[in-house]
């Protein structure tokens, strides 16, 4: 992989080292008699503000390359889909009032590229490099789209990070690394990441989130159906229980907490097979259903007020705190 | 009587398809009509995958669905009601064998797909009727060594956060493994070694998919 500083691809192998070799050599050069040390002070000053300004234009002549940006507007009618590709970079999705999105792509370098389509209703978003130098992280862009409130969103964003905020159509996003963070959002929200955290501040509808490493936030969530599995990552769950929604938290490992409220209404089922499971909610025997009492692991069911939803908790060797809600 | 039990004769399968047949598997070959049957289809599978390399981009369903009824007859695998005739793999698996490279599939990935069929079919609503298969851990060892081979050189964020969390679930597998082998009749810990396996798998394909060259 290209390490060099991304201003230094556009120069000459050759420019660079004799540049480099100017500005260094001075440095790295044992000190020299006292009666010849003026003159070659004088000599590496002059070598060093050489190489400094020929650096200077380079830098300024090669800044358009990372700096430039795509900006593009298409309307769309109801519930546009919207699809993005991106294996590196900030991805900032919003909602506004009008029937148009709006991309504005910033690439890294000149040598990643972003083609932006619309077919019908749909807009297709995609990096790609612009040639054969670009491997790995180089393959950077970074988006601010506005899409309308009830677009649908596909987003694959291997590493960076996602933010949606107020967008109500359906939503699958997919990373590697990138933390996916969405605010204010509904339908059916289906997230997969491997080491990226998640967070989800205000959502409705259902929420689907799997992850390996990544921890979860879920907070003042409206939704009626919750799925998260992380394998080493903690989960906090602190919103409502709609009645007769259903909310299942499972790690492998790390703490999964849910905060309630004296007027929710659930079943809860925790179990953790090889570690604790704390409760401070006063429970009743369950009375909508049949649990299945498990002989290993610790396990605590019961009804909380009339169970009106329903509540699973597990954990391999991790800890699940049921606590009141502050 | 052979010496050889069929999770042996098994875990040595591609061993048994390259030729290196030890005298016990042989025994256990012409005493086992169940493993003699699999090991025939592998080697049909194995005959005809340089066609599929070739011509389909996607292995023949047609295969699949004769090994499947093959797993069935055998009792292997039991289908539960909801699942089609069909033969469907569980869609992980699926996306697994559109993203291995073709060549890869005449060879140790079939012993790696199979083990796979044998041993965790359990998340799909198909259980095996034997005790956990810990060989199956193996061959997704050899598959992940495989999936290392195919990748390209690259240092990339992502790339590292996949090698990373595939260390992650390496250790929850060991983990689940003990956990099972000290309490056999521990139903959940079985799921999470299954889940477990299965993350594994997603990992390893995704990891292939990176290491073609197309992309």
């Amino acid at each position: 992989m290209n390490t060099q500083p991304i201003y230094t691809r556009y120069l000459s192998n050759s420019l660079y080292k004799g540049l480099l070799s100017g500005l260094e050599r001075p440095l790295s050069r044992k000190i020299p008699r006292i009666g010849a040390r003026k003159s070659a002070a004088r000599k590496t000053a002059a070598v060093r503000a050489a190489g400094w300004i020929a650096c200077g234009f380079l830098i300024v002549g090669a800044a358009p390359a990372w700096a430039d940006h795509v900006e593009k507007h298409f309307k769309v009618d109801a519930r546009p889909v919207i699809t993005l590709h991106n294996p590196n970079g900030a991805v900032t999705v919003k909602a506004w009032t009008k029937s148009e999105v709006m991309v504005i792509a910033t690439p890294a370098t000149s040598d990643v590229e972003v083609d932006v389509e619309q077919t019908g209703n749909r807009v297709d978003i995609m990096t790609h490099p612009a040639s054969d130098n670009v491997s790995g992280d180089e393959l950077r862009a970074d988006f601010e789209i506005r899409v309308p409130q009830d677009a649908e969103l596909q987003i694959h964003d291997d590493s960076g990070a996602v933010s949606v905020n107020s967008v109500l159509g359906d939503m699958n996003v997919e990373t590697v690394g990138a933390g996916v963070d969405l605010s204010d959002a509904a339908g059916y929200l289906s997230v997969k990441t491997i080491g990226g955290s998640f967070q989800c501040l205000r959502c409705a509808g259902q929420v689907e989130v799997s992850s390996i490493s990544g921890n979860f936030r879920l907070l003042d969530m409206r939704s009626y159906h919750v799925r998260a599995q992380t394998s080493k990552g903690n989960i906090l769950f602190n919103g409502e229980f709609i009645p007769n929604g259903f909310y299942e938290l499972k790690n492998y490992s790390g703490v999964i907490e849910v905060r309630f409220s004296p007027g929710d209404s659930f079943d809860l089922s925790a179990t953790s097979l090889k570690g604790k499971v704390n409760n401070e909610a006063k429970l009743i025997p369950p009375t909508h259903q049949q649990h299945f009492y498990s002989r290993f692991g610790n396990s605590l069911f019961g009804s909380f007020n009339s169970g009106r939803a329903k509540v699973e908790l597990s954990s391999f060797d991790g800890t699940i705190n049921i606590l009141k809600r502050n | 009587m052979s010496a050889m039990g069929c999770n042996e004769f098994i875990s040595q399968l591609e061993d048994w398809l390259d030729g290196n047949r030890h005298p016990d598997a042989q025994t256990h070959a012409r005493e086992c009509a169940r493993c003699r049957s699999v090991a025939a289809d592998l080697e049909d599978i194995r005959g005809v995958a340089p066609a599929l390399m070739v011509s389909d981009p996607e292995p023949s369903p047609e295969l699949w669905i004769r090994l499947r009824s093959q797993l069935e007859e055998e009792g292997i695998i039991r289908n539960v009601g909801s699942v089609p005739s069909g033969a469907r793999m569980p869609a992980w698996l699926d996306r697994l064998l559109v993203a291995i490279p073709r060549p890869a599939l005449a060879g140790a990935y079939l012993a790696f797909l199979f083990a796979v069929a044998f041993g965790f079919s359990a998340t799909q609503g198909l259980r095996t009727s034997q005790s956990p298969n810990f060989a199956l851990s193996a061959q997704l060892d050899s598959a992940e060594q495989t999936a290392y081979s195919s990748l390209k050189e690259e240092k990339s964020l992502a790339s590292a956060s996949l090698h990373e969390n595939l260390a992650i679930v390496d250790n929850y597998i060991a983990l689940c493994e003990n956990s099972v082998r000290e309490e056999p009749d521990n139903e959940e810990a079985r799921d999470y070694l299954y889940q477990a396996y299965e993350q594994k798998a997603e990992l390893i394909s995704q990891m292939t998919e990176r290491g073609e060259p197309s992309r």
